[in-house]
C-alpha cells in the first residue's frame, strides 16, 4: 500500500555532484521509495523544476546548491512550491531552516537513513487525526448550514457562495466524512457540538 | 416451466448439493434459507429434496442463493422467467424478515448501548438512536407501500393475464400507477444504513461496551447487503418484468 502510494510521488534532487545525486538515489531504494525522480544541479534548475513539474512532494537539496545566502535561496523555493517537503544536506548544524529536516555530516550512516525513512514515512501531526483538519473551515461552514435543513441553494446565499461551490463543498464533506444523507451530516454535526438539535430547521 | 430451466452447471450450488453443505460452504445464506420457510433437520436431503418437501420451486432457491452467495452473478434473465408471484412471495417474505427480525435485532443493541454507556457518550448513542428509528419508519413505510399496493397490483395484472380476462378497469389501472412510477420513486433505504455505520465506526468516541457495538455494527453490514440484494432485484428483475406484463396487457386491448 505504502509502496504503490510512493510509485507516483515526485521527488527531485539538487546537487551539484552527480556522484551525490546517485548516493540519494541509492539511499531512496535502500528505504523501498521508487519515486519519479528529478535532478537538478543549480538552484535556477531547482526552480525550474519545480516550475514545470507539478506537485513535486519532496526536495533534497545540498547546501551548497542554496549558496550563497542559504534562506533567500529557500524562501525561493517556498514560493515556488509551497507543498514541497525538505530536506536540506548541510555541513553542520546549520542556521535555523523553519519546516526543513536536517542532515549533517555528523550523521551516522544509520542515523541518515532513519532521517530519510522519517522524510517519507512520517506525515506532519496536524493531518492526522483531528477533526478540525478532517473538514477545511469552508467545508465545515457549509456542513453546518446544510446540517441545519437548508438547501444548496439556501446555503449558496447564506454564505455568499455558487450552487456549485456548494455541491463540491458537499461532495468533499461526504467523501471525508463517510455521510452521503442530510440527516446523517446532522447527526454528525450534532455530535461534534458545530450545530445545537434545536436550531434544526423542521 | 421448471422442467425446461437448465441450470448453469459450474455454479456452486446445483439441485443435488446437500443443504447442509450449502450453509458449510457459505453462512450468510441462512437467513435466505430461512425465509423461505425451510426448517433444519434437513439430515442428508439434497437441495432439490429439501425444496421438493416444502413445495419449494428448486430452480428459483438456486437462483436466490448463488447470486446472494457471488455479487457478481445475478442471472437477470433466468430470474425474469420465474412467475411474477414467485418473486413477490419471495420478496414479502424479505420485508418481514427485515421488520420482524433485523430492526429489532439493531433496535435491541442500541438499546443495550445506552444501557451501558457513559453519561458524556449518552448523547451521542442518542442521537444514533433517533437516527435509526427515523430510518426504521421510513423502512416500514417504504416496504408496507410496496406489500399493500404494489405486489397486489403486480399479482393482480398476472392474474389478469393468465386467466385472459383482460377489460377496462385492468387497462385504467394500469394508466394510472404503472410500474414505472414506482421504479422512478423508489428509493435507495441502504443509504442512511451505510450512514449509520459510518458514524458509528469513524465518528463515535469509543463505547464501554465493545462487544455490543461490534455486534451492532456486523448486523448493520448484514442488513445492507441483504437490503442491496433486495432491491437487485426489485429493480433488475421484478420492473422489467411488471413492464413486460403491462405492455402485454395494453397491446392485447388494442388488439381488440
Amino acid at each position: 500500500m505504502m509502496q504503490s502510494e510512493f510509485n507516483k510521488t515526485k521527488v527531485c534532487i539538487a546537487d551539484k555532484h552527480f556522484i551525490h545525486r546517485l548516493g540519494v538515489k541509492t539511499i531512496l531504494s535502500v528505504i523501498g521509495i521508487e519515486p519519479d525522480l528529478y535532478e537538478a544541479d543549480s538552484l535556477e534548475t531547482t526552480l525550474s523544476c519545480l516550475s514545470e513539474i507539478n506537485d513535486v512532494k519532496y526536495l533534497i537539496v545540498a547546501q551548497d546548491v542554496l549558496h550563497p545566502k542559504l534562506n533567500k535561496s529557500l524562501r525561493k523555493i517556498k514560493n515556488q512550491n509551497p507543498n514541497a517537503k525538505l530536506l536540506v544536506v548541510c555541513d553542520g548544524p546549520c542556521q535555523a531552516v523553519p519546516g526543513a529536516k536536517l542532515i549533517t555530516e555528523n550523521d551516522t550512516r544509520q542515523e541518515v537513513l532513519e532521517k530519510f525513512q522519517n522524510f517519507f514515512f512520517h506525515s506532519e501531526p496536524e493531518s492526522t487525526d483531528n477533526d478540525s483538519a478532517l473538514l477545511s473551515e469552508r467545508e465545515t461552514e457549509v456542513l453546518k448550514t446544510v446540517a441545519l435543513g437548508y438547501s444548496n441553494k439556501e446555503t449558496a446565499e447564506k454564505l455568499f457562495i455558487s450552487i456549485n461551490t456548494v455541491i463540491s463543498h458537499r461532495k468533499n464533506i461526504t467523501e471525508k466524512l463517510g455521510i452521503k444523507t442530510i440527516a446523517g451530516l446532522t447527526v454528525y454535526a450534532v455530535m461534534h457540538d458545530l450545530i445545537k438539535p434545536e436550531d434544526v430547521k423542521a | 416451466m421448471t422442467q425446461q430451466y437448465k441450470m448453469n452447471n459450474n455454479l456452486p450450488f446445483t439441485p443435488k448439493i446437500k443443504m447442509a453443505d450449502v450453509i458449510h460452504l457459505d453462512f450468510r445464506l441462512i437467513p435466505i434459507i430461512g425465509r423461505f420457510g425451510i426448517e433444519y433437520g434437513f439430515s442428508n436431503k439434497s437441495v432439490e429434496e429439501v425444496c421438493n418437501d416444502y413445495g419449494i420451486n428448486t430452480c428459483f432457491f438456486l437462483e436466490i442463493i448463488n447470486s446472494y452467495h457471488n455479487q457478481d452473478y445475478f442471472p437477470q434473465k433466468e430470474l425474469q422467467n420465474f412467475s411474477a408471484s414467485l418473486i413477490v412471495d419471495y420478496l414479502a417474505n424479505t420485508h418481514d424478515y427485515y421488520l420482524n427480525v433485523k430492526v429489532p435485532e439493531i433496535e435491541g443493541y442500541i438499546k443495550q448501548i445506552k444501557d451501558e454507556v457513559s453519561i458524556e457518550n449518552l448523547k451521542n448513542i442518542e442521537l444514533l438512536s433517533n437516527f435509526f428509528s427515523e430510518y426504521k419508519i421510513e423502512l416500514e413505510n417504504h416496504l408496507n407501500r410496496e406489500d399493500s399496493i404494489v405486489f397486489p397490483y403486480i399479482s393482480y395484472l398476472e392474474k389478469v393475464v393468465s386467466t385472459n380476462t383482460i377489460d377496462n378497469e385492468v387497462v385504467e389501472k394500469i394508466k394510472a400507477e404503472s410500474i414505472e412510477q414506482y421504479a422512478r420513486n423508489h428509493e435507495n433505504m441502504e443509504l442512511k444504513l451505510s450512514d449509520l455505520k459510518n458514524l458509528i465506526m469513524r465518528h463515535l468516541p469509543p463505547v464501554v461496551c465493545k462487544e455490543v457495538c461490534q455486534k451492532l455494527l456486523t448486523e448493520l453490514f448484514r442488513l445492507e447487503a441483504d437490503l442491496e440484494d433486495h432491491s437487485r432485484i426489485e429493480d433488475k428483475v421484478l420492473v422489467p418484468k411488471v413492464i413486460l406484463l403491462e405492455q402485454q396487457i395494453l397491446e392485447a386491448n388494442d388488439a381488440k
